[in-house]
């Protein structure tokens, strides 16, 4: 029983001690390369434990009262410590010609993994807040990191306030969930739901608090200010962090939730699902529009994503069928959304030198006849963002449609179209600045030769970045053209 | 049973008492802004309207080491209650809660070995230290 | 066996431009000997299509089809299965390939690599559009054409080459996405009612629809299709994005693109929903007959020559659109020889716009005048392909434009009125240009067209000749198809009985 538990826990016990054994590390010797290489194997130790899991082996009583290991929380876990991966070795070159401390920083990513994965299995009130809490704590300290900024500083505030106020919320709907169901069980709450209890005030509040709650970690639209502020004061690995792990714990949690709550009384259906009807549509829009003329990136990229979340919500509405293809749908766009959004965050970090992030749409123009490779890219990226094809992007946002249309969601899937094509002008507008002619130029200079070599070759400093971002293209042409993880079963 | 009676009596109250929460907040500062009387002179903005002119700023830099102390006490305070609950039901859960807790107590330890060790504990410190490592408070 | 070749070639060969550190002139060569490769492919699948399928159906088949599982969960396989349609589309690919990349010898001095990577990739794409027959893949290559397009207009484009080249995006990425969601729903009916989950063409035929489903799934499908080609009002684009684009990226915009929008209606609409299809025609062959006048009047009214050039081809594509609606084989037939001159003769007049601005620095007619004197093999080749536009018999257009006529008056005859309208606009509008560039006072002079510039003109100028004295090849070829096709039979006697 014991083990059997343990194995089913693995990959989180792994993440969670490793955090531990390197704080103990760092008190015996600092070493940046020991801290971040520490990291990276025990993520890669916790993706490696990930298929021994799989399929699941049912937990045993105690477990199964907090945790949920299904493959569903596995093929989120999956996510969840691939993308910390990323942004571990990201950080490596990052914070390296920084005068900050930066080996704290591994501890925080590997602590915010652990809480976006126990988000992500929660079954249970007390591991729901816990998740929450490891997640959210993590993200303070990570989003402020860069000590020598202001506006970084004013980024771990600011999420600090808002996400304390989103925890507050979340307890208050927790306990009114409990005051009405007498469980503290999420899948608890189904069987109340079900057993026409009449519905109460207390219940409505309930759901609604938690689920504005979830609206906020991921960003969704009238919880949405935070995003755009966070992503651009946090230092660029931790905005991918905050752009992957915590947005697929959270997402992993949002389709648990509206799993159990629109399979309840018709009342509580309704509420739930125009609820989130609303926040989809609302978030499409406003991400959208808000980023169209936004001429910081990471700004950018935060607006673009609050407008993917919005999208993937269009595979989380059909939830109650409970169908694989709709869970697939979510899974596969958090996945591609995930390999997207950390790649264009890489880019900006390899872009960047000497401490200085390239935020500026500006810093980008013409980049591409200065660094070809690294364009080229960044437009892979911002194509797999705007859902082109041979890139994750595209089958992510055919998924979730083709999950729309077979539920006959006609308005948010029209929405969905409708905000591709806003969603693309701005794509475009940064992908045309990438491939902006220098107005200098002479046309004998490049009539030698297309690109000089040199630029070719990576920075030796920025290697294990250009290295990364490598292997995120490699996955996003697979994930692009193979889909074969989205037949897991779910 | 008494939460079952709770779930089953009304809510309305809760929801009068709210509103009037709100009612009386308002009106009261409704009342000051409407009755209260205004006037505008030379001191009025001034923090002590009727005492000395204040000299110098008020952003003075000083060190807050103590503050650091007091949070790592509450912190570790805190936790010292998972140890009392333990430590009622220290039979039933036999062999196997002695290991969860001395798990619990390992991970403890390494958060002072590493405030200790990172100097946070260091009551003359002047700043140079690294910021309080805040996901403890787990 | 030969369609995944007709793909891959150009694909590899754009990556190989892209990535090879050779000099400007090598990576010409080497772009010049895939779209060659390309285009003996093509005549290859052609040959084998025409001749070797009716001796041995079963080697010829392989030979033809490729049907790979590709997302087995989904029922999406890479199905390419050209037909007689396909094989004629692919043909005109293949040599406009060759001559873009012909065209952009000299024109194209900066980043050569990049610019034969996109030129090549935008082939591919063409390509596996002409010759899917998944709807999923069918997608896919549609959309894969636009990025590679976009970065041939933006950055080596004209003056307003940002506005053109996002708006050419935006109108065709929207467009395509009511196309895939008309392509979702149904998938997800036939796999409702018959159970098997498929993207295939061959299978979904038989999906059973109440008749304002189809119709709704039908207006998807337009939607995407009738901007590129474009119909009517959303021709907007079209002429933006043909003017700023750099030559070889206006042939293939209007020698290709185009196509596969008319390609689209011609090869889906009417085999997917035949009865839906019926009840648009009369709406889309007015939009037909609305896009050849109001082609031709702007572009009359146009001083930029390569603007005039590109609202000649909403004229034209108008009588395209007009034939594919009109169920009838003369107007089918039309259609399909006018969709070949029209890439042929347009692609012409781009690059000679392309060859005079080069020299002019400037493609203001205003500016221009007199050319004849000064460069008079430019003015023959230009009165060719004037001719060819305003339909002369003897040119390809004419039989083109004649059959679709003759088809609609069949079904609306005074819809073929009024059609026959745009032959005479269209007289104005080529004899307008030639007088305003080659006749008249002498304003400017140019040096003569190059003995390879002059060879790429006549080409196309043979062909069309060819074609306009010997259409046979193409109707025979365009037969295989519809003589085979039940959608085509189950129309004929429909429109039989329909219009006495």
């Amino acid at each position: 029983m014991m083990t059997r538990d343990l194995l089913a826990l693995g990959p989180m016990l792994i993440t969670a001690g490793g955090a531990v054994v390197l704080l103990l590390a760092l008190a015996v010797c600092r070493s940046h390369a020991f801290a971040s290489a520490w990291s990276v194997l025990v993520l890669a130790a916790a993706l490696a434990a990930i298929p021994m899991t799989w399929p699941g082996a049912p937990a045993s009583g105690d477990l199964l009262n907090l945790l949920a290991i299904d493959s569903w929380a596995l093929a989120f876990w999956g996510i969840i410590f691939g993308s910390a991966l990323v942004v571990c070795l990201l950080g490596f070159e990052y914070f390296r010609p920084l005068a900050v401390q930066a080996e704290e920083f591994y501890v925080l990513v590997l602590l915010s993994a652990t809480g976006a994965a126990v988000l992500a299995a929660a079954d249970h009130f007390a591991t729901v807040f816990l998740g929450l809490e490891l997640l959210s704590v993590s993200l303070f300290a990570l989003a402020a990191y860069r000590r020598d900024q202001a506006i970084s500083i004013e980024a771990g505030i600011k999420y600090l306030v808002l996400a304390g106020t989103s925890s507050a919320l979340l307890l208050f709907g927790l306990a009114l969930l409990y005051f009405h169901t007498a469980s503290l069980r999420l899948s608890g709450l189904a069987g109340p739901l079900l057993a026409g209890h009449p519905d109460t005030i207390a219940l409505y509040a309930g759901i609604a608090l938690v689920l504005v709650a979830m609206g906020f970690k991921l960003g969704l639209a009238p919880m949405h200010v935070w995003t755009p502020d966070v992503y651009q004061g946090s230092p660029a690995p931790v905005s991918a962090l905050v752009g992957s792990v915590s947005k697929a714990g959270a997402m992993a949690f949002m389709v648990r939730l509206a799993g159990v709550t629109l399979t309840g009384t018709p009342g509580v259906r309704n509420g739930v699902f125009y609820g989130l009807l609303v926040l989809a549509i609302a978030s499409m829009f406003t991400g959208n529009l808000l980023a169209l003329r936004q001429p910081n990136i990471k700004r950018l990229l935060a607006y673009s994503s609050i407008a993917h979340m919005g999208y993937c919500l269009l595979a989380v509405l059909p939830m109650a069928a409970g169908a694989a293809l709709d869970r697939q749908a979510v899974f596969y766009y958090m996945l591609a959304h995930a390999v997207s959004i950390l790649g264009a965050f890489g880019c900006v970090c390899a872009a960047s030198e000497n401490g200085r992030e390239a935020q500026h749409v500006e810093d980008y123009r013409g980049l591409a006849w200065r660094r070809p490779v690294l364009a080229g890219v960044f437009s892979l990226m911002l194509l797999s963002l705007a859902g082109i094809p041979l890139t994750a992007g595209f089958l992510g946002k055919f998924y979730v449609l083709a999950s729309g249309v077979r539920n006959a969601l006609w308005l948010p899937a029209v929405c969905l179209v409708i905000n591709s094509g806003i969603g693309l002008f701005y794509y475009l507008r940064v992908l045309g600045t990438l491939y902006q002619r220098e107005e200098a130029e002479s046309p004998d200079q490049f009539a030698t030769s297309t690109a000089p070599s040199a630029l070719l070759q990576p920075s030796p400093q920025l290697l294990l970045t250009h290295l990364t971002l490598a292997a995120l293209v490699v996955l996003l042409i697979y994930f692009g053209l193979m889909p074969a993880l989205a037949s897991l079963p779910m | 049973m008494a939460l079952a009676l709770a779930a089953e009596g009304p809510i309305w109250p809760l929801g009068v008492y709210f509103v009037l929460v709100v009612v009386l907040a308002a009106g009261i500062l409704a009342f000051s802004y409407v009755l209260g009387q205004r006037h505008r002179q030379q001191a009025t903005d001034v923090p002590y309207e009727s005492g000395m002119t204040p000299t110098g700023g008020a952003r003075l830099r000083f060190p807050v080491d103590f503050y650091l102390v007091a949070m790592f006490f509450v912190i570790f305070d805190l936790e010292s209650v998972f140890l009392f609950v333990w430590a009622v039901a220290v039979r039933e859960l036999g062999w196997a809660g002695y290991v969860e807790v001395l798990i619990f107590m390992a991970v403890l330890l390494a958060a002072l070995a590493y405030l200790w060790r990172s100097g946070a504990l260091d009551w003359r410190a002047s700043g140079s230290k690294p910021a309080p490592d805040k996901e403890r408070g787990q | 066996m030969i369609p995944e070749a007709l793909i891959l070639v150009p694909l590899l060969t754009g990556l190989a431009c892209l990535l090879a550190k050779a000099s400007p002139r090598a990576v010409r060569t080497l772009a010049m000997q895939g779209t060659l490769a390309t285009l003996a492919l093509a005549v290859l699948l052609w040959l084998v299509h025409m001749k070797w399928l009716a001796i041995d159906p079963l080697t010829a088949r392989s030979l033809l089809e490729l049907n790979l599982p590709w997302i087995p969960a989904l029922g999406v396989s890479l199905h390419l299965a050209p037909n007689g349609l396909s094989v004629l589309m692919v043909l005109l690919t293949a040599l406009l390939g060759v001559l873009s990349v012909a065209v952009s010898w000299r024109g194209i001095t900066q980043r050569v690599g990049f610019f034969h990577f996109n030129l090549l990739l935008i082939l591919a794409g063409i390509l596996g559009v002409f010759q899917a027959m998944d709807l999923f893949a069918f997608y896919f290559f549609w959309e894969v054409m636009l990025v590679p397009m976009y970065f041939l207009i933006d950055v080596w484009g004209h003056e307003n080459r940002h506005y053109a080249a996002i708006k050419f995006f935006l109108f065709t990425q929207v467009s395509g996405l009511l196309m895939l969601l008309a392509i979702l729903a149904l998938y997800f009916l036939h796999g409702r009612s018959s159970g098997a989950y498929t993207f295939d063409v061959a299978r979904l035929v038989d999906t059973p629809l109440p008749s304002p489903v189809a119709f709704g799934l039908l207006l998807g499908f337009f939607a995407a299709f009738a901007v590129k080609l474009p119909a009517v009002p959303l021709h907007t684009w079209l002429a933006d994005a043909h003017t700023e684009a750099p030559t070889a990226g206006s042939v293939i915009l209007a020698g290709l693109m185009l196509k596969t929008g008319a390609y689209g209606m011609l090869q889906f609409l009417w085999l997917l929903f035949p009865l839906a299809a019926l009840d648009f025609a009369p709406a889309a062959r007015v939009l037909g007959v609305v896009g050849i006048l109001y082609g031709a009047m702007l572009s009359f009214a146009q001083f930029d020559l390569k603007r005039l050039v590109a609202y000649t081809s909403v004229s034209h594509m108008g009588f395209v659109l007009l034939g594919i609606f009109t169920p009838n084989e003369l107007a089918w037939q039309g259609a399909v020889m006018q969709m070949l001159c029209h890439g042929l003769g347009t692609g012409g007049l781009f690059i000679l716009v392309g060859y005079l601005s080069d020299r002019l620095h400037t493609r203001d007619m205003r500016a221009m005048g007199g050319l004849w004197a000064s460069c008079p093999r430019m003015g023959g080749a230009a009165m060719f392909l004037a001719m060819a536009a305003l339909g002369l018999p003897g040119m390809g257009s004419f039989v083109g434009e004649i059959l679709i006529l003759i088809g609609v008056f069949h079904v609306s005859p005074v819809l073929a009125i009024v059609a026959s309208g745009g032959l005479v606009l269209a007289t104005v509008y080529a004899l307008w240009m030639m007088q305003q560039v080659f006749h008249g006072r002498e304003k400017v002079r140019a040096a003569d067209l190059r003995r390879t510039e002059l060879g790429v003109l006549a080409v196309l100028i043979v062909l069309l000749i060819y074609l306009g004295v010997y259409p046979k090849n193409v109707f025979d070829t365009f037969n295989s198809t519809i003589k085979h096709s039940r959608t085509f039979n189950s129309l004929m006697q429909q429109s039989q009985i329909e219009d006495p």
